[in-house]
């Protein structure tokens, strides 16, 4: 066999190889062993769960969805549940769909079946008779929710009180995210890295057919937003970034600001937080966690909690 | 009076030592991101590798692409370029080539003065260009990649990678070679 042939049989094998699976164990969320918990408790996350015939005292409280983001699960608001005084509300852990399961499930879906548990979950709360329902999303979380009142979605719907955004995407900081439209068949997945602990709660590999999704939601949202949103009547938001935001470039938020209007017209409220880490908002897990990231945190979740009241 | 006689003294300059000039305008879609149209220009040297290095100046700018009446960011980049084309004596060439350049984008509001807006632009290119043999005009496919090294969420958001772009080129001076 000559230099040539070998040459060429090294780049097939090298390509088949980069084409394979990557190799999934039980100690990951993307195995078939480890889910999240809302799948099997879900009256311990889910508001419409926990109270299926609500009194009129249940009725009176606000109930805030909190959405977590991409590959992530419901541990990624779990602090502010932890945080949180439930006196006057109540917290929806929504688990998005195709998340918290396994890699295939993960693969196989789509951003709208993401969203669909956003909807599901409101409109079961509707249906309840529940009158005060504000949302907060991270990440993707974010996204999700921009999507939603871009399609009009509110529209014919009880009006959300309150949209908090925490670090949303619109525009990755990563800069190799928008090649894998092209790369995606000869990466398959992403690896991601993290710690063992949080391989339990957000997937470690990111199957290019979801990261494909994920640019499309925000191609959707940033088109909308190019185009001009404007905010159901009443319903307030806000948006907090990082600065310097690893994974969800921060010029998202500069995008929702230009693009997005309350119903009046009025610009919509934005804090930029002196932080560098993607979803401020969650610390557990983190090592070196300084006293301005904690700082951060707390503002963000007091600022939330005083809209609910 | 003073800026456009220094303006036609380089002009001529230019045109004397030139063995070719091109100008024309540029279409340009980065993936996942805006269209930034705009201007271009090729020269090539009377005295060294006539016709087949080029040296360029480009300004792309969204304004003149997506942000032109929408809320997408307003952004320029500002492009310096040396290109060497393969069989020149062909009217189809393919050609390779570096950018240098600089990128801003005009964040509007003082709330975000802090955040990253410009960047040094580094990028090398493949394309393919055609010049038709009966009218001074030649057209260019091109497909770039800038290599941006600043560390994730240091640099402007919207300078994404990945572009492709056509040009339309006027011929305006061309020396016959012997």
């Amino acid at each position: 066999m000559n230099k040539i042939n070998l040459l060429f049989l090294f780049a097939i094998t090298s390509l088949f190889y980069s084409c394979s699976d990557p190799v999934i164990t039980d100690d990951l969320l993307d195995g078939n062993v480890i889910f999240d918990p809302s799948l099997y408790n879900p009256e311990q996350f889910l508001v419409s769960a926990k109270y299926p015939t609500p009194t009129q005292a249940d009725l009176n409280k606000h109930i805030i969805l909190v959405i977590h983001g991409y590959s992530a699960t419901t541990f990624e608001w779990q602090e502010f549940k932890d945080w949180s005084n439930e006196s006057n509300y109540r917290i929806s852990q929504v688990l998005l769909g195709g998340h918290g399961r396994d890699y295939d499930s993960f693969k196989a879906s789509k951003w709208k079946d993401w969203r669909s548990a956003i909807s599901n979950e409101y409109e079961k709360l509707i249906a309840l008779g529940y009158t005060k329902i504000s949302i907060a999303g991270s990440s993707t979380g974010g996204t999700l929710i921009l999507e939603l009142v871009k399609s009009g979605y509110f529209n014919s719907k009880l009006h959300p009180k309150n949209l908090f955004l925490i670090d949303p995407i619109v525009v990755a900081s990563s800069k190799l995210q928008s090649t894998v439209g092209i790369i995606g068949p000869m990466i398959v997945s992403a690896e991601s890295d993290q710690g063992a602990q949080e391989n339990k709660y957000w997937y470690r590999f990111r199957p290019y057919e979801t990261i494909n999704e994920l640019n499309d939601v925000m191609r959707t949202v940033r088109k909308g937003l190019e185009d001009g949103i404007t905010l159901p009547t009443g319903t307030y938001l806000k948006v907090f970034h990082s600065l310097h935001d690893p994974v969800a470039s921060t010029t998202s938020t500069v995008l929702i600001y230009k693009g997005l209007k309350t119903s009046i017209g009025t610009p919509i409220d934005v804090q930029l937080m002196n932080s560098d880490i993607h979803v401020f908002t969650r610390l557990s897990l983190r090592s070196n966690v300084t006293p301005l990231q904690h700082a951060n945190q707390l503002d963000a979740f007091n600022q939330i909690v005083s809209k609910l009241n | 009076m003073k800026k456009i006689i220094i303006f036609s003294f380089i002009l001529c300059t230019i045109i004397i030592q030139a063995q070719t000039l091109k100008v024309g305008i540029r279409i340009q879609k980065t993936q996942e991101m805006y269209w930034e149209n705009g201007i271009s220009s090729q020269y090539s040297f009377a005295k060294f590798k006539p016709n087949q290095f080029f040296i360029g100046l480009d300004y792309v700018s969204s304004r003149l692409g997506s942000a032109y009446n929408s809320n997408a960011i307003k952004q320029d980049s500002y492009i310096f370029s040396g290109s060497w084309l393969f069989n020149k004596s062909k009217p189809y060439h393919f050609l390779t080539r570096l950018n240098l350049g600089y990128f801003y984008s005009d964040l509007e509001s003082e709330i975000f003065n802090e955040i990253p807006n410009t960047s040094f632009l580094l990028a090398p290119e493949l394309g393919f260009t055609y010049d038709f043999k009966k009218v001074p005009i030649s057209l260019n496919l091109g497909t770039g990649f800038y290599i941006i090294t600043a560390k994730e969420g240091y640099s402007p958001g919207t300078l994404q990678p990945l572009y492709f772009h056509f040009d339309i080129y006027y011929t305006l001076f061309k020396k016959q070679t012997k």
